[in-house]
């Protein structure tokens, strides 16, 4: 039951880094790509942890804390430039 | 299953890096840099460095990004249209 669980998990994660993708080719605008980039670091995030749980080893869960500091970071900082405020 | 995962964030970089040379846009291909970087950083965790990924998401995905941002405000003119 678990591993049909993680697969599922897998399986999903795998859509969402395809579907992100394309949208970060599509995008016509600059906006609709830093939407793409933010959707991609959430699927990174929960890439970071699923592996962390597959592989049995926790020190990984820290990376995965500070990725999703920084990435928040980030999409503020262009968020910023955008309103012209940098 | 997890060399599956690794091409996909190799790929991922592939494509990455193709749209930071190939976009007219300034702003977009900073964005793009970061996310090449932000899969490198992926594809390190995965391949069993995570102070490597540690290092590489803070510094060529978050600081990186951010001095881009900073170069570019400071060096375009303000009516620019980005």
């Amino acid at each position: 039951m678990a591993e049909h669980i993680l697969l599922a998990a897998a399986a999903l994660i795998f859509l969402g880094v395809l579907l992100g993708v394309v949208r970060l080719v599509l995008g016509p605008t600059v906006v609709d790509r830093v939407a793409a980039v933010d959707m991609l670091t959430v699927m990174s995030i929960s890439m970071i942890s699923l592996y962390a749980l597959v592989a049995g080893r926790f020190i990984y869960l820290d990376v995965a804390l500070v990725y999703g500091v920084l990435s928040f970071l980030a999409v503020i900082a262009v968020a910023r430039y955008l309103e012209r405020g940098l | 299953m997890l060399q599956l995962f690794i091409l996909l964030l190799c790929c991922g970089i592939l494509v990455s890096g193709l749209l930071a040379v190939t976009l007219k846009s300034v702003l977009a291909a900073t964005v793009s840099a970061g996310l090449a970087s932000l899969f490198a950083a992926v594809c390190y965790l995965l391949l069993g460095a995570p102070d490597v990924a540690m290092t590489e998401a803070s510094i060529g995905s978050g600081l990186s990004t951010l001095m881009f941002l900073y170069a570019i405000r400071k060096t375009r003119d303000s009516d620019g249209d980005d």
